[in-house]
């Protein structure tokens, strides 16, 4: 097999960052240096990346061979692409929108997903409090832990990923309206606040 | 100073769920040692009394997790990887075209059919249940959609592989998939339509786009003619009406959820007649003025119907034609609003008299 189309050789594309000035570079010069064709940064986006873009793309359908497809084809995708590619403030978030919307493009396809207000695999974005956790200081920490953990269930699967993404993704709320296809920021933070409102009323019932 | 003033004030008064809800507070959780730190640690010394509330919030997003996470094998990382870096170059605009704009699939998918209702009629269950169960997805081949249209002057029955009867209503148009997978039963619609859904553990999702109606088993009738606007009512059983901002109503028999052009939701009864006669061939009109009488009777008999401008709108009209002819129709409005028609094949004109 071909190397892809190699990138034309430039003083950029071969630059040699270490581990830590890539930690220390803002995502857009990550991104500019990818698109130029520095093969060493595409290295390290995929190093970075794979295992959050698996683990993400793994909640719309419960199939790792599906999203494992998925994840090759959008760096393929990508890759081809590079030279025309935009500005990207978080790669992260890129990332996830062009896995998600592979995904969902192969789930309607094959007829088991809707055009997304509502993903239909019972298990989306399933979240579980780590049982560690110390709730309140009462004898019935492990039944609070249940009970919010059913409470969680309850949640419509968009109102879990959006939790998700603002606390295990860590996202801001734009980045959430720009994953989740709101137009506007506020529509995110009435998700996250509707899905607030029934977690509090199990966890400090008044 | 003062912007520190105002943070505090606001911090105060909040509560468990604003705390769970804060990007700055969320940020701080995450990332104890990072810029935000001097702020906290001087906040909560400031306010005890909200000490419990905030660990409690901290706990609470800090547990929170996925809770089926796989990790990515090894032997996939690798796959992977080298699989992109071996790919073949692909010459534009052919292959596997994706654009980080996604976009509906709807209207690329189906072609716009138009299908005369005596095939709609013997279009019937021929759809084998299939009784193989799996528990998660597997790779299926694409599925072929079904698309189902109206144009004016035709309505229709369907009669689905499940059981479901649907009546689709004149100008409109009913997408499903030719056979229904195991977990779900979608069809996608729009215009009006009525249904009466064959309950068999599956979900059946009626979707419009920003709104879904989920149901069990049950027969109502849906419209939604345009962006925004959508009336269901329900017959029997029990929906659930949910749109993508996760707001849902569950309607009980014989309520009615209306949403208007200005997105304001009410909740009422409903005349049975007026709003699913159409199906029994029942054409109605109550208290109807001009424009609704030409739309009514312009999307039932599928005509062209010109209005002469001397003719006043102040129509109240009240009628109830039991699969009547076009001709007998007018000849009541006629009688009763004292003007004149003229049917011309397709085209129906009313004079004043």
């Amino acid at each position: 097999m071909k190397p892809l189309k190699s990138p034309k050789i430039t003083a950029a594309s071969q630059r040699r960052y270490s581990e830590k000035e890539y930690q220390d570079m803002p995502d857009e010069s990550v991104w500019e240096s990818f698109c130029l064709g520095n093969e060493a940064t595409f290295s390290y986006i995929y190093k970075n990346f794979a295992s959050d873009l698996f683990s993400y793309g793994f909640q719309f359908c419960g199939d790792s061979h599906l999203v494992e497809d998925c994840m090759q084809n959008v760096f393929i995708y990508l890759r081809k692409k590079r030279e025309n590619l935009g500005q990207v403030k978080s790669i992260k978030s890129y990332l996830f929108k062009c896995i998600q919307y592979e995904i969902i493009k192969r789930l309607k396809e094959r007829g088991v997903l809707v055009d997304t207000n509502e993903y239909q695999y019972k298990k989306a974005f399933s979240i579980a409090l780590s049982p560690e956790t110390i709730m309140i200081e009462s004898e019935s920490q492990e039944q609070k832990r249940m009970m919010i953990n059913q409470a969680l269930d309850q949640l419509t699967s968009r109102q879990r990923q959006a939790l998700i993404l603002l606390y295990e993704e860590e996202m801001s709320y734009s980045e959430i309206a720009d994953i989740m296809g709101f137009s506007e920021v506020k529509s995110a933070r009435k998700l996250v606040y509707r899905a607030l409102a029934s977690l509090k009323e199990v966890i400090n019932p008044s | 100073m003062d912007n520190k003033q105002k943070y505090i004030l606001k911090y105060k008064d909040y509560e468990l769920e604003d705390f769970l809800g804060d990007g700055y507070f969320i940020s701080w959780v995450k990332n104890p040692n990072g810029n935000s730190n001097h702020f906290w640690e001087r906040w909560i010394t400031e306010n005890v009394d909200k000490s419990e509330t905030v660990m409690q919030a901290a706990t609470i997003i800090r547990s929170m997790t996925y809770k089926n996470k796989p990790e990515l094998s090894n032997k996939a990382y690798v796959e992977i990887f080298e699989n992109v870096l071996k790919s073949e170059p692909v010459s534009e605009g052919k292959g596997n075209e994706k654009s980080s704009h996604p976009t509906s699939i709807w209207g690329t998918i189906f072609g716009f059919h138009k299908i005369a209702a005596a095939i709609l009629l013997i279009f019937c269950a021929w759809i084998i249940l299939d009784t193989y169960v799996v528990k998660e997805p597997v790779e299926l081949a694409p599925q072929k959609w079904e698309v189902r249209e109206n144009p004016a002057g035709i309505k229709s029955t369907i009669k689905m592989g499940d059981g479901t009867v649907v009546n689709l209503n004149s100008n409109s148009k009913l997408t499903f998939l030719e056979k229904f997978p195991d977990s779900l039963r979608l069809v996608k619609l729009e215009g009006e339509a009525f249904f009466d859904v064959q309950k068999d553990g599956r979900p059946f999702l009626v979707d419009l786009g920003k709104t879904q109606v989920e149901v069990m088993g049950t027969t109502f009738n849906v419209e939604k003619r345009q962006e925004g606007k959508l009336s269901v009512a329900l017959v029997s059983g029990k929906v659930k009406v949910k749109d993508e901002l996760g707001n849902q109503v569950i309607l009980k028999p014989m309520e009615m959820l209306k949403i208007n052009e200005k997105g304001e939701v009410s909740l009422t009864s409903f005349d049975t007649t007026e709003i699913i006669g159409w199906k029994d061939k029942i054409l109605l009109f109550k208290n109807s003025n001009k424009t609704e009488i030409i739309q009514k009777i312009s999307d039932w008999y599928g005509v062209e119907v010109q209005c002469d401008p001397k003719i006043k709108d102040n129509w109240a009209y009240s009628g109830e034609y039991h699969n009547e002819s076009l001709e007998n129709v007018l000849k009541g409005i006629k009688r009763t609003l004292n003007i004149d028609y003229n049917i011309n094949g397709k085209k129906v004109d009313l004079i004043q008299k």
